[in-house]
């Protein structure tokens, strides 16, 4: 009975990694930019691409394919922020949102027309192996996903708190209008951010490759868990993407396990967490 | 120094500035006065970066900087103390200071030292160094925010009515800042409701009206002025 209660936390723990790693380049986007990009599931699946067509054609790991799998977003992510972002950043908030659904429609789409429709696999040698911790039983490809996330949320608040980067990344998402006064350059600050958030996608997309795999629709869940993740911590609240991860990857887990035919359920949870945080929001300020 | 000619600018359709000619000189201290709605904000926010001008010029030092963005404009040494203070409300005093130096690489070099200059032209600031700017009070803010422009040690400095809504004893310890700032060689352009007193201050003035300079001259002299009596000083 406790052996099952503490593997639930365990796999809970594992997927919040892959959330929080998901839903931080989305809270980035949002607080910094202020624009909600809707094409975020969709870099994510660029990423788990990248990572698997360099594991089949160049023999690379998935693991240490999340560095490309970011650059390449990172430099594409770059390419549409010049091209289109830019210009709606200043526009009612609709046009961000309809330009980013249709930038995500038009690579899933991309990606269904190049690769197809099938869901795609990689194998490794380490995805077979498991480490056991006392009742506890874990994969050893989750166990570095996670390793992975944590490394790379540590880093990424190291930048923004540590760096003066980071302390001009947040003065901008702070106050525009004093960023342009004290001299930094916000167009190119806002260029970076995108960059750096959409990177993140990408990596946590290698990711779920090496633990679930890629297919060209894969990104349309995670940005959903994703906006719940942002909503629930509070709209451009960093640190409350971590909690409000953890919080979402355990509902789901315990209600995978607990509930009687819990599987399907566990996939609706998020839809509960939107609805009881913003009734609750409403209420506290009513 | 600083040399504005025939600048006409405004918002979309809505044109504010109608032609506008004002000079600062080097370390004058220029007030310049005039009516909600007259432009004096729109004035200093074309000329820091912010608006584009629609026409005429702007010249820094001889060289001209109509239309550049606001990272240029600081970069050359003028710096803009808004009304709104614009400060970034979850960061330390010491963070919005410091942000204040970073972009400009002469600056930075100096910041250490800039930075006990400031706090000692703001003794209250030094106390609260590590205290969220959001709460701070009105007066601490109007501090903060001229203390962070000093930062990037500006030639000119702007500041659009740094006593807004601040209680006399504070209007009065801002004043005396400003006048601080201004012996210490900076050129100072002063926007302000308080008439009697930034005229006195003042080396020169000038008053704004409908998006024009209609009256100009030194700050003495506007205080004597029967229009300026009757329009702003209701006596």
């Amino acid at each position: 009975m406790m052996d099952l209660f503490l593997q639930t936390l365990a796999n809970a723990l594992i997927q919040s990694g892959t959330y929080a790693l998901a839903s931080s380049g989305l809270a980035l986007a949002v607080g910094v930019l202020h624009i909600v990009n809707f094409a975020h599931g969709e870099f994510l699946m660029v990423g788990a691409f990248v990572a698997y067509w360099l594991s089949v054609l160049a023999g690379i790991d998935p693991i240490v394919s999340l560095v490309p799998a970011g650059a390449v977003m990172f430099a594409a992510s770059g390419v549409i922020y010049q091209a289109s972002i830019r210009r709606v950043l200043l526009a009612p908030e609709l046009n961000a949102l309809l330009l980013t659904f249709g930038i995500g429609i038009t690579l899933q789409n991309l990606a269904v027309l190049v690769f197809g429709a099938t869901p795609r696999v990689v194998h490794t040698a380490y995805q077979l192996t498991a480490v056991t911790l006392g009742p506890v039983s874990v994969g050893v490809a989750p166990l570095i996903t996670l390793i992975v996330s944590v490394a790379l949320l540590a880093g990424m608040y190291a930048v923004l708190y540590r760096t003066g980067v980071g302390k001009s990344i947040r003065a901008v998402a702070q106050n525009r209008t004093g960023a342009h006064l004290v001299g930094l350059d916000v167009d190119r600050i806002y260029l970076l951010t995108f960059g750096i958030a959409s990177a993140l996608a990408a990596i946590a997309g290698a990711m779920v490759l090496v633990r679930i795999g890629a297919s060209p629709h894969m990104g349309f869940g995670f940005v959903l868990k994703a906006f719940a993740i942002i909503v629930m911590a509070g709209l451009g609240n960093l640190t409350g993407v971590l909690w409000a991860s953890l919080v979402l990857a355990t509902a789901e887990a315990f209600v995978r396990t607990y509930v009687p035919g819990g599987g399907g359920a566990a996939e609706a949870v998020f839809f509960l967490l939107i609805f009881f945080t913003l009734v609750w929001r409403s209420w506290r300020t009513a | 120094m600083l040399e504005v000619r025939g600048l006409e600018a405004g918002y979309g359709k809505v044109q504010v500035l109608w032609g506008l000619d004002l000079q600062v000189a080097d370390g004058e201290f220029v007030a310049l006065i005039g009516a909600n709605g007259a432009g004096k904000t729109t004035l200093l926010r074309t000329i820091s970066g912010l608006i584009r001008p629609t026409s005429g010029t702007i010249r820094f030092r001889g060289a001209e900087i109509t239309g550049r963005r606001p990272a240029e404009i600081v970069a050359q040494g003028i710096a803009h103390v808004p009304e709104a203070r614009e400060l970034f409300p979850l960061m330390t005093v010491q963070d919005n200071l410091e942000l204040g130096a970073f972009a400009r690489p002469a600056a930075w070099a100096r910041a250490a030292q800039t930075l006990t200059e400031v706090y000692r032209l703001f003794p209250r600031l030094s106390d609260r160094r590590l205290q969220i700017a959001a709460t701070l009070s009105g007066g601490e803010q109007q501090m903060v925010a001229i203390a962070r422009a000093l930062m990037s040690r500006p030639e000119v400095l702007m500041v659009d009515e740094p006593s807004h809504g601040l209680s006399p004893l504070m209007v009065q310890a801002v004043f005396a800042a400003l006048r601080e700032v201004s012996q210490s060689g900076v050129s100072v352009l002063l926007i302000e409701q308080n008439v009697r007193q930034s005229l006195r201050l003042a080396g020169r003035a000038y008053v704004m009206e409908n998006g024009r300079i209609v009256l100009q001259g030194t700050g003495r002299d506007l205080l004597e002025s029967p229009h300026v009596k009757e329009a702003y000083l209701r006596l």
